[in-house]
């Protein structure tokens, strides 16, 4: 055998570490931009599951990636490695269905639509087939829970219920699981219409009323900034629009502008769902294949409600003379169609909000004829979008500050208002700083396995009791998940009754806890850490700002909870778990769906939007992601305990 | 002036045509190359395609035919490692073909190690790799080994979701010096911690040096749960390892 001398061997070795070197850096580099286990043919090599993972067309081993490489792949990544094989098993399934089978000669309805039966295609296959879009986010694998649908019948046409679908009703699938096993039957399934409990507006009409639609005679005029401009003749009655446009749930309320009276109220599943959760999915969907979708959708979707809203009240759509639309940027940009890519990327502004800075506009607000939009009003309604603070703190935000007058705030105040993306505003009239901090959607019923919005039967109050939980539900129906006020109550008993350490490991190991044995419901360690993370984003928010600003929990004199469930939160379990800071309980104002009391007084008051513009003007924007410490206060904000803020050092 | 026609591999061939770009780059690699066989030519051709099976079996085939492994490693595995540098930098291709290539360049490594085992040429250090248990990340960990690899170590790989006494049977069966832990979760990033400690639970943590790496890592942490050493990126790993194992101070 030959004899390699060790520095002929050296030199070798030297030639390939400088190749390798290379390799290193430029892969450090990449991986800035695109999901490393992306390969060149846009597959994923990934051991886990990824929100960005599709099924191939054909027979193809490696699942394909979708993701545009715009925004921050790791946010798509699933954890654990159950997801990850279910997920896998799921996709092969799928990619074997339907092939060598007749058609047939069932039908599977939806509504009036119909197709022939298969055997071995989903219920989502056919949705597909009859143009019924059905919300997913999880790309079909049983993990996200959106997709339930209701089976009228033929349920002996499917197969068995699978392990994913434990937490549903006899007449409920996911249409996912839901496979076709004998094409002979006929199946009829119908999408489920959740009706999420919101907050309604207090029927108060102390707002100031001095609307931009205004009457002179039988003439209809709206005061833009070129002065009255003649919008209609008038027909007995002048009526505006409230939107109070969430990620998840819109509210839509019609208002008499001439009296500023309520007249109807109604709140609906934002649509856009199916493009996944939250704003950055959103952003991403809209920047595939199927951009515009997510614009169409709401439109029509509003549409829809404002059609049967005139039904209702027996007027006609065109005595609509003007809509306000807060929504956060995200969603405010895609109601008017305008490109959201930008809010994406670094910094995260909108495209409205970077003219702004470069003086090429007055104001972030929007101004547009609704025909435009083809919102169904009268056809020279406005819709006007309330103004953006920066970045993803949007309209939303400045509907939540008009109806807690912050303008008049002398005292030192904080705002939080919780959902998918949670918002904080501390300080006072003079003197406003805000942040956004992206707590995802695990307290809206994302991620979390059990988790829902909430809606009827979802568990909103649960407490220790025995060796089990005792619990309350939305609506006094059997329970089906979880809603955010559950969650949080739940993390702050599991630490009360030492179940769970701050850090969320369960007691004795456990990997999870049977909280409603006869409906198989639980909440698993996974689950702790999503929402860990979640609330994680919440602490930051209030812990960095109030650093900012030198204050600590007890300077703060007022403390309004906003957001769909916050008044359902019981404020100690909150403070318990170091989801809000602690303040004296008489100081904490819950103020619900603020957002939707404020763009109703921005709908009938010119003055009242005068006055926020001049108070948002003002309003200073953190970045929590450039803060040097983001990471340990983040860190520390992962705990399950009451925040301690001596032991971040100050 | 070496011509690309000087080329016999057509597949060398066409990448050449396609891939290398800059004009003398062109020239160095075609310089390169029309030194080399044809058959040292399938061996390049192998590692360029990620063909671990075909580069494994030339290469012995080729030590069989009283080829020197020097030459090998010059004329097929380094030349052919050299344009998937360059496809990699130009982002033809991306990091899980750089990784079947250089799972293709092991292969055929593994046969020229007997000889250099036999000329006395010992690896640098053996060092355990894995992702630790829940975590299923593990491109960061594997570009790391071939990182290792390419600079003289040998590497036991234990893969993902890598339970404390798989690290520590893992040491215990090879005689290793050095355990790498990766972990790409701040969830998982705790069962580091507790790996450590099972070493210290098992008595074998003077045995071993400790280096950690991933996302949500830092060196404090690394510090914290009692690691020897933290590394920021593939090429840190190995420089850790080399200070770890006594190479280099």
């Amino acid at each position: 055998m030959e004899k390699i001398k060790p520095a002929e061997y050296e030199q070798r070795l030297n030639k390939l570490g400088e190749i390798f070197s290379n390799i290193a850096r430029h892969a450090d580099h990449q991986a800035l931009m695109r999901c490393p286990y992306k390969n060149r043919h846009n597959e994923c090599t990934a051991q886990f599951g990824c929100r960005f993972q599709k099924k191939p067309q054909g027979d193809g081993e490696l699942l394909l990636c979708t993701s545009d490489d715009k925004l921050d792949y790791r946010n798509a990544w699933e954890a654990g490695a159950e997801d990850y094989e279910r997920m896998r098993e799921n996709l092969r399934g799928q990619s074997r269905a339907g092939s060598g089978q007749t058609a047939g000669p069932g039908n599977i309805k939806h509504a009036a639509a119909e197709a022939p039966s298969l055997v071995g295609k989903t219920i989502f296959d056919f949705a597909d087939e009859l143009q019924v879009r059905v919300p997913t986010s999880c790309g079909r694998t049983g993990f996200c829970h959106e997709c339930i649908v209701e089976i009228k019948r033929g349920h002996m046409a499917l197969n068995e219920r699978t392990e994913a679908e434990g937490f549903l009703g006899s007449d409920y699938r996911l249409a996912c699981q839901a496979v076709v096993t004998d094409a002979a039957q006929d199946v009829e399934f119908a999408l489920l219409r959740r009706n999420p409990r919101i907050l309604l507006p207090d029927d108060s009409t102390t707002d100031q009323l001095d609307p931009l639609v205004t009457r002179q005679g039988d003439q209809v005029l709206y005061r833009d900034s070129d002065g009255d401009q003649p919008l209609d003749q008038y027909r007995g009655q002048m009526y505006g629009l409230a939107i109070d446009l969430g990620t998840t749930t819109v509210v839509l309320e019609l208002v008499d502008l001439e009296t500023g009276r309520s007249l109807y109220v109604a709140s609906f599943e934002n649509p856009q769902r199916f493009g996944g959760s939250d704003v950055m999915n959103r952003i991403s969907y809209d920047a595939g294949p199927y951009a515009g979708e997510m614009h169409r959708s709401i439109i029509n979707t509003l549409n829809t409600e404002i059609q049967q809203m005139c039904a209702v009240l027996e007027i006609e759509r065109h005595v609509i003379y003007e809509i306000v639309v807060a929504g956060n940027s995200t969603m405010r940009e895609l109601f008017f169609n305008l490109d959201v890519q930008s809010i994406g990327q670094k910094p995260y502004k909108s495209l409205v909000e970077h003219e702004y800075l470069a003086g090429k506009r007055g104001s972030t607000a929007l101004l547009e004829f609704a025909r435009k939009l083809r919102i169904r009003a009268n056809k020279n309604a406005r819709i006007w979008g309330a103004p953006l603070i920066a970045s993803h703190v949007g309209g939303d935000i400045v509907a939540d500050l008009v109806a807690i007058d912050a303008a008049s705030h002398d005292e030192l105040m904080m705002l939080i208002d919780v959902g998918t993306n949670t918002e904080v505003v501390l300080g006072t009239k003079d003197h406003l700083v805000t942040a956004s901090c992206p707590a995802g959607p695990a307290f809206e019923g994302g991620l979390v396995t059990y988790g829902m919005p909430g809606c009827d039967g979802a568990i909103e109050s649960i407490w220790r009791a025995g060796d089990g939980f005792d619990y309350r539900t939305i609506g006094d129906v059997p329970p089906s998940g979880i809603c955010g006020s559950g969650l949080i109550q739940l993390m702050a008993e599991l630490r009360r009754h030492e179940m769970m350490t701050p850090k969320g490991v369960f007691a004795n190991k456990a990997r999870e806890f049977l909280l409603v044995p006869d409906r198989k419901i639980s909440i698993s360690r996974q689950d702790a850490s999503h929402l860990a993370q979640a609330k994680a984003a919440s602490y930051c928010g209030q812990v960095i700002l109030m650093r900012y600003l030198g204050v600590q929990p007890q300077d703060i004199q007022h403390l309004y909870l906003a957001g769909g469930f916050a008044n359902y939160v019981q404020t100690e379990d909150a403070i318990e778990i170091g989801f809000m800071a602690p303040v004296h309980d008489d100081r904490i104002v819950k103020v619900g769906n603020a957002a939707a009391r404020g763009a109703r007084q921005m709908l009938v008051s010119r003055s009242t939007r005068d006055r926020i513009a001049q108070l948002i003007s003002t309003i200073e924007h953190v970045e929590l992601e450039t803060t040097s410490d983001f990471f340990e206060i983040f860190v520390e904000g992962c705990q399950f305990k009451p925040m301690d803020l001596e032991k971040l050092g100050w | 002036m070496a011509d690309i026609t000087d080329i016999q591999n057509e597949f060398i061939r066409q990448e050449i045509e396609e891939y290398i770009e800059r004009a003398d780059e062109r020239e160095k690699i075609i310089a390169l190359y029309s030194k080399t066989s044809p058959d040292m030519q399938d061996i390049a051709a192998a590692i360029i395609d990620g063909q671990h099976e075909t580069s494994d079996e030339l290469t012995k085939t080729g030590l069989d035919a009283g080829i020197s492994a020097l030459q090998i490693m010059d004329d097929g595995l380094i030349t052919g490692m050299a344009i998937v540098g360059i496809k990699f930098r130009e982002n033809f291709i991306f990091v899980p073909e750089v990784l079947a290539c250089a799972r293709a360049m092991k292969a055929g490594m593994k046969h020229i190690e007997p000889i250099l085992s036999a000329s006395g040429i010992e690896p640098v250090g053996k060092v355990i790799m894995g992702t630790v248990k829940g975590d299923l990340h593990d491109i960061g960990k594997n570009l790391c080994i071939m990182m290792l690899r390419g600079s003289g170590f040998e590497v036991i790989d234990l893969g993902v979701d890598t339970s404390a006494d798989d690290f520590i049977e893992a040491v215990e069966e090879h005689g290793a010096n050095i355990v790498g832990m990766s972990a790409l979760l701040t969830t998982t990033m705790p069962n580091m911690g507790r790996t450590i400690e099972a070493f210290i639970d098992a008595d074998l943590r003077d045995d071993v040096k400790v280096m950690v790496g991933g996302a949500p890592v830092t060196p404090e942490f690394a510090d914290d749960m009692g690691a020897d050493a933290y590394g920021a990126n593939a090429v840190e790993c190995v420089d850790i390892a080399k200070r770890l194992s006594g190479v280099t101070t």
